[in-house]
């Protein structure tokens, strides 16, 4: 299906920098990707990203270190990776002017395919995506859903073996997003194919990736399954509903002048604690103190929305 | 130029053909699809040959037509106006593509650079040879008749290839230098320089201001219309024919060059 594994990781970084003027845009970034797996590039605005993206896919060299992707170098062998990646960025387009179909067809014969060949792979592809009725329709007229679907199948035209995604889902509403997951992970599963993703969204890393990277500021600062990164924050978490939720931030407010970590989120108050079991008598009597009412109670593990937080707090701090 | 790349993998054959066959068709296929960026330089094209013959034809009594019509010695006029509107568009093709950052998609395939910034070109070069024969289709039913025939006709239409093809390797350096059609779009006013600081409507001889003279004969366009010129109105004179062809050679060689050093330098990898 694929080609031939010549390396025996799919991608491998080693130390890579970037700087462009002042900015140091990633700052040492070392990782590798298995041959297979969906991995995750989870940052905010401005982390590197799309920067580390970019020198994957041999649009961009980096300042200092190295990178081979499909057992290829970035900076020696870009024609050797282009071959091998199917390549959907924040920093491309398509032709308005031209249809789905020609964009396919145009792209297949630009990776080698005969025309006949290329025609077929385009219908596959449409089918595969379900555009066939937009087939035959100029770009344009495309919905934002349409248009990420049909980038996709783009990316994939020449049956690549690692694929790179720069926030595929950014700007799509949930029922777009949830099928563009299900498109991802069905061409993940099915043809075995290495995705590379990134994204703002922690849910969306939590959903569908194997293996995440938290990026900040250019560098990682963690690396873990969805799973480990959660144990990761060694503490536990205690959901307070409040019996009148309009007074969330209050309590929360109370609750810190005793000295407990809590924090108002919405209607509900999360308690951080080292152990939740010993905590919640201390915090459930001091609420009583107060006679403050209480209409639900949880003790939760963290979710990545706050380990996310906590790792990247940290590098603040750290300088 | 088809070598197989064992290295990528069992099918891919690199063919710099291919990829200029595919994106000269895909070229052709958009500027067919944006009618209105072909459609006002052809109009304004016309309109030199039927306002100016209209207006102006009577002054062709003077000796210094030496008998020929007008309609003959504006003809040129019409053709290189058209010419480089057309070529202007392959740089707002290319200019099309790094804003739709369609561009960006196609650096990420195999394909050779070359081809995706050579296909418009010659996609703007087939726009102006269309548009030269239907100019010329016009004029001859205007009563346009050549001494020359359907070899000096064939003769005006490569030399306005020629002169577009100097343009279009202007309008493509700048397109890809800045990248924004504001810029590429002022820039094509060099365009009326070109076109007006010369022998445009009456011979050099009858120009009173010695400054519109001086301004003709440094003017390439000068030597481009005189070849023209030379076949639509007297004969195989050489001295003007290869005048206008060494003027397009030069001026071809200066834009080309420089197009290509642009491209170069914005496709490097940063
Ligand atoms: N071409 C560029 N020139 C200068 N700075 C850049 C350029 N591209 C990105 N940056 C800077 O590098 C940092 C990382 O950007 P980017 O990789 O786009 O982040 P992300 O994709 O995670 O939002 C940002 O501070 C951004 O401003
Ligand atoms: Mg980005």
């Amino acid at each position: 299906m694929t080609t031939e594994p010549t390396s025996n990781q799919a991608i491998r970084v080693a130390n890579l920098r970037k700087r462009y003027g002042d900015v140091e845009a990633l700052r040492g970034i070392d990782l590798s990707v298995e041959w297979g797996e969906l991995y995750g590039f989870l940052g905010p605005n401005g982390a590197g990203k799309s920067t580390a993206i970019q020198i994957l896919t041999t649009l961009i060299l980096p300042t200092e270190g190295s990178a081979q992707v499909g057992g290829a170098d970035v900076v020696r062998h870009p024609e050797m990776v282009r071959f091998r990646i199917g390549v959907a960025l924040q920093d491309t387009g398509v032709d308005p002017l031209l249809t789905g179909r020609e964009l396919l067809t145009i792209q297949g014969r630009l990776f080698g395919l005969r025309k006949q060949e290329s025609r077929n792979r385009a219908t596959e592809l449409l089918n595969q995506f379900n555009l066939q009725e937009a087939a035959d329709r100029r770009v344009k007229t495309y919905s934002g859903g349409m248009r990420r679907r049909l980038d996709l199948a783009l990316a994939l035209v020449h049956r690549p073996s690692i694929l790179f995604l720069d926030e595929p889902t950014t700007g799509l509403d949930p029922v777009n997003r949830i099928a563009l997951w299900d498109l991802l992970r069905q061409v993940n599963e099915e043809t075995g194919t290495t995705i590379f993703m990134t994204t703002q969204y922690l849910e969306e890393a939590d959903a569908l990736c194997q293996r995440i990277a938290i990026m900040d500021r250019g560098k990682i600062v963690a690396e873990d399954t969805p799973t480990g990164l959660k144990r990761r924050l060694q503490r536990d978490v205690i959901e307070l509903d409040p019996e009148h939720p309009e007074e969330a931030a209050h309590i929360a407010e109370t609750l810190r002048t005793a000295g407990f970590d809590a924090v108002a989120d919405k209607d509900l108050i999360r308690v951080f604690s080292a152990n939740g079991a010993h905590s919640i008598g201390g915090v459930l009597q001091h609420l009583e103190s107060k006679s403050v009412g209480i209409a639900g109670l949880r003790v939760t593990q963290p979710s990545l929305d706050d380990v996310f937080l906590q790792l990247t707090t940290a590098s603040v701090n750290e300088g | 130029m088809t070598v197989v790349m064992n290295a990528i993998g069992p099918t891919y054959r690199r063919s710099f053909w291919r990829d200029l066959f595919v994106l000269t068709g895909r070229s052709i296929k958009v500027t067919w699809r944006l009618p209105f960026a072909v459609i006002p330089n052809l109009a304004i094209s016309l309109f030199f040959l039927l306002v100016y013959q209209g207006g102006l034809s009577g002054i062709s009594a003077l000796p210094a037509f030496g008998g020929a019509h007008y309609l003959n010695f504006i003809v040129p006029v019409a053709v290189v106006s058209g010419a480089v509107g057309g070529a202007g568009g392959s740089g707002q093709a290319l200019i099309r593509d790094l804003e739709s950052r369609y561009f960006t998609k196609l650096r990420l395939t195999p394909a050779s650079p070359t081809a995706f910034v050579l296909a418009p070109m010659i996609a703007g070069m087939l726009q102006l040879i269309v548009q030269t024969i239907l100019i010329l289709v016009v004029a001859a039913a205007m009563g346009l008749s050549v001494p020359t025939g359907f070899v000096g006709l064939l003769v005006v239409v490569l030399l306005a290839a020629g002169w577009g093809l100097a343009f279009a390797g202007y309008a493509v350096a700048i397109a890809l230098r800045s990248g924004n059609s504001q810029t590429a779009q002022a820039a094509t006013f060099v365009f009326f320089p070109l076109l007006f600081l010369s022998d445009t409507f009456v011979p050099l001889s009858l120009i009173g201001a010695a400054w519109l003279k001086v301004a003709a004969r440094i003017n390439p366009t000068t030597y481009v219309f005189g070849a023209m010129r030379e076949v639509l109105m007297y004969g195989w004179k050489s001295r003007p024919i290869l005048e206008g062809i060494l003027a397009i050679v030069i001026l071809s060689a200066i834009t080309l060059g420089w197009a290509v050093f642009t491209a170069r330098r914005t496709l490097r990898r940063k």
